[in-house]
């Protein structure tokens, strides 16, 4: 992998590094601080992916809990927490639909995958064809490349420029914009192709 | 401000995804009013965004989650279920808290490899892999174990009365990683973990003065409450070795522990001077961005000016007194009598009582 010129020190880096280090040496408090800072933003990506304030819950609890109890998981020298959280809490949220989806098939085997989507009410088809192409994009944005990954979240669901984006991941800012342009390209492309087969299988 | 084709096409996808700065995002309608490969591309990835933002417009597409807070729900609930999956350090007097706090670091890093096996056979220090570097420190703990009237554990070591303290102890590490070697790891570390629960469960960890009478171990009398000290210095040191082992970065202990050790550190190297060392005034540099100031010491004769000044970083000091520095490694500042520096830095590493 290539090292990454580092343009500007991100501020919250020495914070997040302290923060892993109450962490790691089992300091509750530490964990009431990063779900005060990042609670909403966890929860936030989460609801995006399930459309389901109880699945979100759930997947916030998972992320928080992956933090306390596996705090070496998250490495202050290769990015932010905020970035960090945000990517594990996108993750869980995608196998939560996935799992539900593989549920709902298991529970109605000739079903179609539209149907598969969560808490897929009555309701215009247009809205359900979304459901689906959401979750293909979501399915999508978690198999980006890290880098591209990482600048998606911190410019999408985090709310930053992409020059906030640049300094908070020290890359040059016209990396951001260019990885942002490649990132969305890559998903739109993936609207276009077919289903993935394995997923498809409920893999 | 860009109005070029080439520079609102390399900015299309921040557009789409909301994340221009105000003063950038005038240039992309007015470029897209002329240019239609531009606006094609710019509504299929404006398309594209919307959907990651969910149907039917019920998420924010553009909005920062983080500017609500967090949304109300019970995070108290949360946090208690997230706080399950693994034990906190245990609350206990101050003396004790670094012991505390080291233990569910290290319990933390073994967790790591938990997830894969042959892990615990990486080399650590002297021969020792990650299970017999745990099992070294079930015999480290031992001795105040028993000096807190905790119960003798297997194996049993048999030892003449007149052997000398650091031989016994020899013996008695290798019997006991011989001992762990025959089990699993999570065995080992179910023993490490169960001694110091026990010794963090004691009265003498509780309070304080119950902590105040003196005890030898090790060769070294010192309060009990220091012996706690030595335990979280020991835990950390050989966390820190598993960590490097295993190319994980282990955190210093938080700032106030830190400092405890420290204070313990210097304490135990001014006996090991003694009164006539050449006097040296002796720096601990705080972390960067700690609040504490740095804390100045004189060590050796009190009687003479000082002769030199020896400035080391807290964490390297800590380093250097568990020998994990040579003495000319040791990143330090310097000024005078380069003979009364190296004294003491000889002198530090020489205490590896680790």
């Amino acid at each position: 992998m290539p090292v990454e010129q580092t343009l500007h020190e991100y501020e919250g880096a020495s914070a997040d590094a302290e923060l892993r280090r109450r962490l790691v040496y089992g300091d509750e408090s530490a964990l009431t601080e990063a779900y005060a800072a990042y609670g909403g933003l966890v929860r936030a990506v989460a609801v995006r992916v399930t459309h389901s304030p109880a699945a979100a819950e759930d997947v916030a609890q998972e992320v928080f809990a992956q933090l306390w109890s596996r705090p070496y998981g998250f490495d202050a020298r290769r990015g932010s927490l905020r970035t960090w959280l945000s990517v594990l809490a996108h993750r869980r949220a995608v196998d939560w639909v996935r799992s539900e989806a593989r549920h709902r098939k298991a529970a109605h085997a000739d079903d179609s995958a539209l149907q598969a989507i969560p808490d897929a009410g009555p309701g215009p088809d247009e809205a359900v064809v979304d459901r689906e192409r959401s979750l293909l994009l979501h399915t999508a944005l978690a198999e980006l490349p890290r880098t591209q990954r990482e600048v998606v979240h911190l410019a999408y669901f985090a709310g930053r420029t992409y020059r906030q984006a640049a300094v908070e991941l020290g890359i040059p800012e016209g990396t951001a914009k260019t990885r942002l342009r490649s990132a969305l390209r890559k998903l739109a492309e993936s609207l276009a192709e077919p289903p993935d087969p394995a997923w498809e299988r409920g893999a | 401000m860009t109005t070029d084709h080439d520079g609102v096409r390399e900015l299309l996808g921040a557009w789409a995804f909301g994340a221009l700065p105000p003063q950038e995002e005038k240039a992309v309608p007015l470029h897209l009013g002329e240019c239609e490969s531009c606006a094609a591309e710019a509504e299929r990835l404006r398309e594209t965004a919307r959907l990651l933002g969910g149907p039917r417009g019920t998420a924010m597409i553009n909005g920062s989650a983080e500017r609500g807070g967090p949304s109300p729900g019970e995070p108290e609930g949360l946090l208690a279920l997230a706080l399950r999956s693994r034990p906190a350090a245990s609350r206990v007097a101050p003396h004790a808290a670094p012991y505390a706090a080291a233990v569910a670091g290290l319990q933390a890093l073994l967790r790591e490899l938990a997830e894969s096996e042959p892990s615990w056979a990486t080399p650590v220090v002297h021969d020792w892999d990650v299970h017999a570097t745990v099992g070294h420190l079930i015999a480290a703990d031992e001795p105040l174990a028993r000096g807190l009237g905790l119960d003798r554990r297997e194996p049993v070591t048999p030892a003449a009365e007149d052997t000398p303290w650091d031989v016994a102890w020899n013996a008695r590490t290798a019997d006991v990683i011989a001992y762990e070697r025959q089990r699993t790891p999570e065995e080992t570390v179910a023993a490490w973990a169960a001694q110091a629960g026990a010794l963090l469960a004691t009265p003498e960890a509780l309070d304080p003065e119950r902590a105040a009478h003196a005890l030898t171990l090790m060769g070294i009398r010192l309060p009990v409450a220091d012996h706690f000290l030595v335990r979280a210095f020991e835990t950390w040191i050989h966390t820190d070795d598993i960590g490097r082992a295993l190319g994980l970065a282990v955190p210093p202990p938080p700032g106030p522990h830190l400092w405890q050790l420290v204070r313990l550190a210097v304490h135990i190297l001014g006996m090991a001077l003694g009164t006539t060392a050449p006097p040296v005034l002796f720096t601990v540099a705080g972390e960067e961005g700690d609040e504490r100031d740095d804390t100045q010491w004189v060590l050796g004769s009190e009687d003479e000016p000082v002769r030199a000044e020896l400035v080391l970083e807290a964490v390297d000091f800590c380093l250097l007194v568990g020998g994990r520095y040579a003495p000319d490694e040791v990143p330090r500042g310097t000024s005078g009598d380069e003979a009364a520096v190296r004294n003491v830095l000889e002198r530090a590493a020489a205490l590896s009582w680790l």
